[in-house]
């Protein structure tokens, strides 16, 4: 294989956020307790500058870089702001719950932030082996995320679960991507799907051990989604681990996922379309239904998001198994809306929470708007996005991949999304009730920093604003899919 | 059948029989050394591939390092036998039908009617000097660069998540520093204190 | 290539066979009349009070867990020392790079303390 120098220029997000992770964490030790403050504020400007980098990097063409293991094209450009946007917002609200809970150290940062560079890998992987070690990497900085506070029995056992599962998604994953290696003999993304287009692999002899491959592939995206039936882990997890891991973990690694699904499945595997809809299909009626109903049953809050997150992923798949271009665009828009709906979700839990006291049952919200009527609205504006009523984003996310699924003749299966979607409605309709119909069983003021209640406000009016505009998202979205 | 394909035949028998070991003794220490036989044994099959480097990782890293806290972990843990193995016997029948359906699977597709010695002919052995080490080492850090400083990035996580979540540290530690032993004067240590001799009452 | 490994195998082979040949030799031919005061554990005269194994300290996993990681970066040292001379200045940064993302973490844990014994 020839060699040519690499060209670093595309890479400069990624090695500034190496680099300043690196910094931190080693600025971190010469910090005092009392001046933590300081690495939040650089994880802060860290997140920042790597955006105004990006987007000075920004432009349409695709570029291909060190020996085509990394890619930058419009759809990685899209996703790592999307990516440095929220983890920024998910750092401003779990700032006070962290503090409260002796929590507020250097290593949630410097593991938030290696995260976040796992998930700009993957991104902009273009070859198995990279698209793999983001994954690891991301992963890695998650199961320590999860199991951070390390005298809690739940946040211990859901770190368990969530590593053992985690590891066989990843086994699973790379055992496919081995029987894929094995039929095209390149890992290379594009010359992978051109190996298979040129020699008509899809109909040939190895057909049945590339259909092998994909099955495996799709077990381990599935896992790390959280797609039924390889759901198990969503709840416990997101119940288990503190709320401001489960804000991380719920929402900016889904724009990760989405993204190893268009690279795996659509550049990579996109000549096996008609296989793969199939699997997406079911999976993708499955979650929704489960999601759903279950969600409907539970008693506490992070335990009914996360069932909520399940049917979410539902229909993320909806417009993901299209495989039309209008499709993958809905289904980047869903991903994106998804992450802002739900970090204004958990950021909610947080607001509440308090030393000693999680909010993370129904009961909590009980008279919410008694006690401020502000929070209350917030709420009732995100809940009803999540569950896709008219004037908020969530409907026009829930509109843009059921129009996309009506377009390629799937009309009954966008029929069942609107039928488990109005299950949906239920539950969340439920919590505006508790909210505004039920006497408070906690009087207790609510206290927060300012800067947490400003973003967290802006974040529910954006959920409204981006619903009577939202023009600007989807054209976003439209052009970044080529 | 050639000698490099009995010497096959031999190891991964072995690999199977100690792997299927590992899952089934009772005492977790043998499972951990079954694990290393099944390590080397899949190290030899990794040579017979030519792929001498990695086996040889293999048995440097995960025989010599990881199983030595594999080991560790297995014996810090108190590990109750009866308690793990309650669930055993319950969910065997389900396991077994799991891992038949796979072994059907795999055997269907990837087993001699896809990849025979007929379909698919073997390589051309290497001459006695090829080194692989020499190979991997070419492309690793050229064209595979990224993927290898990415995999320096995992390492470090590792390092920050193992200290993260092990490390405590103690309330009284009974550190010693030599240095501070050194500096102490007699004025630190020693106080004279004068008094007056009591009168006998 | 394999042909080179051929001398190993033979060497293994010798190596189980020696090991194993005495303590089948003796445990064929040596007399075998156990009963349960022979089998049972003994301790001094007194009956066993609890089991052999005892906890290890956490302390020697974080060690254990540390020396892996180090370990596992000396193994990607061995093919970039071989074809040195090939790679030539790219691969020498390329390497001065990975480990200098490791020291990052050296210094971090000499620093968090986690190589102190108290």
């Amino acid at each position: 294989m020839s060699f040519e120098m690499p060209d670093f220029t595309p890479a400069i997000p990624e090695i500034f956020i190496l680099c300043m992770a690196c910094f931190i964490l080693v600025a971190d030790l010469f910090v005092s307790d009392d001046k933590r403050v300081i690495t939040y504020l650089m994880s802060l400007a860290t997140l920042v500058v790597a955006a105004m980098i990006t987007i000075n990097l920004h432009s349409t063409e695709t570029v291909y870089t060190f020996s085509g293991t990394y890619v930058k094209d419009a759809m990685s450009d899209v996703l790592k702001l999307f990516i440095y946007l929220i983890t920024a917002v998910v750092f401003v609200y779990s700032r006070g719950y962290l503090s409260e809970r002796n929590l507020f150290k250097g290593e949630f940062y410097v593991l938030g932030l290696f995260g976040v560079l796992g998930m700009m890998i993957m991104v902009s992987a273009h070859n198995f082996l990279t698209i793999y070690l983001g994954l690891e990497l991301l992963s890695l900085c998650l199961y320590a995320l999860v199991a951070l506070q390390r005298d809690s029995i739940f946040a211990s056992e859901a770190a368990m679960k969530y590593f053992v599962l985690g590891a066989i998604a990843s086994g699973l994953l790379l055992y496919g991507m081995s029987l894929l290696y094995g039929v095209a003999g390149t890992l290379d993304i594009t010359t992978f799907s051109n190996v298979i287009t040129a020699n008509n692999l899809t109909g040939g002899e190895y057909s049945t051990v590339l259909a092998l491959g994909m099955v495996m592939v799709i077990v381990g995206i599935a896992f790390k989604l959280g797609a039924v039936p390889f759901h198990m882990w969503v709840p416990d997890i997101y119940h288990g681990a503190p709320t401001a891991v489960t804000l991380y973990i719920g929402s900016v690694p889904k724009l990760a996922a989405f993204a190893l699904i268009m690279r795996l499945l659509v550049e990579g595997l996109g000549e096996l379309h008609a296989q793969w809809q199939d699997i997406l299909i079911i999976m993708a009626i499955l979650s929704m239904g489960l999601g759903n109903i279950v969600a409907i049953a539970q008693a506490n809050i992070k335990r009914m998001l996360a069932y909520s997150t399940i049917s979410h992923v539902g229909f993320l798949l909806l417009g993901i198994l299209a495989g039309t271009k209008e499709g993958y665009s809905a289904a980047m828009f869903y991903t994106i809306v998804y992450t802002i709906m739900t970090v204004g979700g958990f950021g909610m839990v947080l607001l509440l929470s308090r030393a000693g006291f999680e909010a993370d049952k129904l009961d909590d919200y009980k008279g919410l708007n008694e006690r401020s009527p502000w929070s209350a609205i917030m709420m009732l504006i995100l809940m009803f996005s999540m569950a896709g009523v008219p004037p908020t984003i969530g409907f026009y996310a829930k509109f843009s991949v059921i129009e996309a699924i009506i377009n390629v003749d799937l009309i009954w299966l966008a029929a069942i999304a609107v039928i488990f979607s109005v299950i949906g409605v239920f539950y969340y309709i439920r919590i505006i009730k508790l909210m505004y119909f039920d006497k408070p069983l906690d009087t207790s003021p609510i206290t927060s920093t300012p800067d947490m209640r400003l973003i967290l406000s802006l974040n529910s009016l954006a959920v409204l604003a981006l619903g009577i505009f939202p023009g600007s998202l989807l054209a976003v979205c439209v052009a970044a899919i080529t | 059948m050639g000698f490099e394909q009995i010497v096959f035949y031999i190891f991964s028998a072995i690999l199977v029989f100690a792997a299927g070991m590992v899952i089934s003794v009772r005492n977790p220490v043998f499972a951990a050394l079954f694990l290393v036989l099944a390590f080397f044994t899949s190290a030899v099959i990794w040579i017979l591939l030519e792929a001498e480097f990695l086996a040889l990782t293999l048995v440097l890293v995960y025989v010599g390092a990881v199983m030595v806290l594999f080991l560790f972990v297995v014996m810090m843990l108190d590990i109750n036998l009866a308690v793990l193995k309650r669930g055993f016997r319950r969910y065997l029948p389900v396991g077994f039908v799991v891992a038949f359906i796979m072994i059907v699977q795999l055997v269907l597709i990837v087993g001699p009617e896809q990849f025979g010695l007929d379909k698919v002919e073997s390589p051309t052995p290497r001459a006695a000097d090829y080194s692989n080490t020499e190979e991997l080492g070419r492309v690793l850090y050229t064209v595979y660069v990224y993927p290898f400083e990415i995999a320096s990035v995992i390492l470090l996580v590792a390092i920050i998540a193992a200290i993260a979540l092990t490390l405590r540290k103690r309330k009284h530690p009974r550190f010693m520093s030599p240095e501070q032993q050194i500096k102490v004067r007699r004025e630190d240590r020693l106080r004279i204190v004068k008094m007056k001799s009591e009168t006998k009452l | 290539m394999v042909e080179n490994y051929l001398p190993i195998l033979v060497f293994i082979v010798l190596g189980i066979l020696f090991g194993i040949a005495p303590i089948l030799a003796g445990y064929m031919m040596g007399p075998s009349k156990p009963d349960s005061v022979k089998l049972s554990p003994y301790e001094c005269g007194f009956e066993a009070f609890e089991d052999a194994r005892m906890k290890f300290d956490v302390r020697f996993y974080l060690v254990a867990i540390l020396f892996i990681i180090f370990d596992l970066e000396i193994a990607f040292l061995f093919p970039w020392a071989v074809v040195l001379d090939e790679i030539g200045m790219f691969g020498l940064v390329a390497m001065a790079v990975f480990l200098g993302i490791l020291v990052i973490g050296f210094i971090y844990e000499w620093k968090k303390g986690a190589l102190e014994w108290e």
